[in-house]
């Protein structure tokens, strides 16, 4: 069976084409709910639902923003039992990456799970989404932008999705693509596993043919962001010691929210949140008199470092934190370095394969024997 | 103790002791008579496998200027792979603190069985002349 395949854009409307697409999905009964972004009422943003009837579905499938994480959605869904019932949701490429380490950490059960990925051009903060400065709707302006091959979206994009080396889905079942097509007349529709081929194989659509093209969009695409990620990761490498790391967080307001909006923090009760760190009142008095003074509260920095040792391995680099953040801190100056160093090290690559264990639960008896042993 | 960084600087170290070897060899040390620096602050551990990052970023800041972890050799874990998995960590947490300016080298991780007396009073002689090298933490007046 042809695995990829192309689904015919009419009137140059995207948007509308994909829905068909996941219309016919839903009513065909190959899946029995899609989680998608749709519009709120208001119409401002855009936010995940779960559609279960066709007739309600108005997808904003190329919405350049990521409001929460979807993959901690899909943890919340399958945690405690896989779906019954064929279960479509549609996911940026990071979100995938993410959700492949929460099923790894055992947060996600992907039985029944079709996961759609869809090639990212990149996403907006919320609040730049909420009050789009240009005239056009932001869903219009970044699919122009990326018609016209002109760059005046990055302007808008969020600091993780300017330097993003990822931006086509791995480990999808489905692929919704746009690199290297001309999405006023097609749009790739790619199947990657089997459950993504048996739910493609008896829709009646084109093969894709022009598929040097893609891949070579693919490539010069990857190549340049990738330089972008070490120039971005010089740039602020250089940058930190351990002085800039307290004004860096000077403005933290220990609201925990980057914790909470970060896929990879699952723990349901959280270390920091607890009162181990609490101590009695002569403690923090006699404290005080040993430097003469003592700033309170008093663990921000301990929070940042022990949440970024727990969690770092994993992350995917999505800046969630970054836009959770209520104090704008550019938390992705010092997360993506670390991120990439860390993972370096360990040669991991978080979302990669499904099979590779999470680094912190294995080892090897031979390994790093310098530490001790010589 | 001095937290100045003179010559007379006596580094601050909190050392977890892994029950099963390391605690016992540091016993061995003391009844040897072996002598080795007092700078450190031993905290029994039941495994090294139970010492958490935050156990480590809770002591330097407040006042270590180094944190030895001890436990036992490859293939002897009185947990089958308590140790391997510190060996783990360890690293992390020494690339994540030499990413952020803090020198890698004040977290230190050292297999010490329970008959090495000897071997433990070295290691800890060893990190204390380093530290003194090193001279005081240079951390954030947090707390």
């Amino acid at each position: 069976m042809v695995k990829q395949k192309i689904l015919e854009v009419k009137n140059s409307d995207v948007t509308g084409t994909v829905n068909d697409f996941l219309k016919n999905l839903l009513k065909s009964g190959k899946i029995s709910a899609l989680l998608v972004s749709q519009s709120v009422p208001s119409r401002k943003v855009v936010f995940p639902v779960l559609i279960s009837d066709p007739d309600k579905l108005d997808a904003k499938v190329f919405a350049p923003l990521l409001p929460a994480s979807t993959s901690k959605i899909v943890s919340k869904i399958t945690k405690f039992q896989p779906s019954d019932k064929p279960l479509g949701v549609v996911l940026h490429p990071c979100q995938i990456r993410a959700l492949i380490e929460l099923v790894k950490l055992n947060q996600a059960n992907l039985n029944n799970i079709i996961i759609i990925g869809v090639d990212c051009l990149g996403t907006f903060s919320l609040n730049t989404y909420a009050d789009f400065p240009e005239k056009k709707n932001p869903i219009d302006f970044i699919l122009d932008d990326f018609k016209s091959n002109s760059d005046k979206s990055e302007q808008f994009l969020r600091s993780a999705c300017v330097v993003c080396n990822q931006p086509v889905p791995i480990n999808a079942d489905i692929i919704i693509g746009l690199f290297g097509m001309d999405i006023n007349k097609e749009i790739l529709i790619e199947a990657v596993s089997d459950s993504g081929i048996k739910i493609l194989e008896d829709l009646k659509l084109d093969t894709f043919k022009d598929v040097k093209k893609r891949e070579k969009y693919i490539e010069d695409l990857i190549g340049n962001r990738t330089k972008k990620l070490a120039a971005f990761i010089k740039d602020k490498t250089g940058n930190i010691d351990i002085e800039s790391l307290t004004s860096f967080f000077d403005k933290c307001v220990n609201c925990h929210n980057c914790m909470n909006v970060c896929p990879i923090c699952y723990c349901r009760e959280c270390l920091f949140d607890s009162s181990v760190f609490d101590a009695e009142a002569n403690k923090y008095v006699k404290k005080s008199e040993s430097k003469g003074l003592f700033k309170l509260p008093n663990d921000s920095l301990l929070f940042h470092l022990g949440r970024m040792n727990h969690m770092i391995l994993s992350c995917v680099k999505c800046g969630l934190c970054e836009q959770g953040c209520p104090m704008n801190i550019a938390l992705m100056d010092v997360f993506i370095p670390a991120a990439e160093n860390a993972q370096k090290e360990f040669k991991y690559q978080p979302g990669k394969n499904r099979d590779e264990k999470v680094p912190m639960v294995v080892y090897r008896e031979d390994e790093y024997v310098e530490v001790g042993e010589k | 103790m001095t937290k100045d960084s003179s010559k007379n600087f006596e580094p601050n170290i909190v050392a977890f002791l892994c029950n099963w070897c390391s605690y016992a060899g540091a016993d061995l040390a003391g009844t040897s008579r072996i002598k080795y620096p007092p700078n450190i602050k031993s905290i029994r551990v039941m495994c090294s496998g139970r010492v958490d990052v935050v156990f480590i970023l809770e002591s330097l800041r407040n006042g270590a200027d180094g944190v030895l972890i001890a436990g036992c050799h490859p293939g002897d874990c009185h947990y089958q792979s308590g140790n391997y998995k510190t060996n783990r960590r360890v690293l992390l947490t020494k690339k994540l603190l030499g990413e952020l300016g803090i020198e890698p080298d004040r977290l230190r991780f050292e297999y010490v069985s329970a008959s090495e007396g000897q071997k433990f009073a070295n290691v800890v002689t060893d990190f204390v002349n380093n530290l003194k090298r090193m001279g005081p933490i240079k951390l954030p007046r947090e707390g």
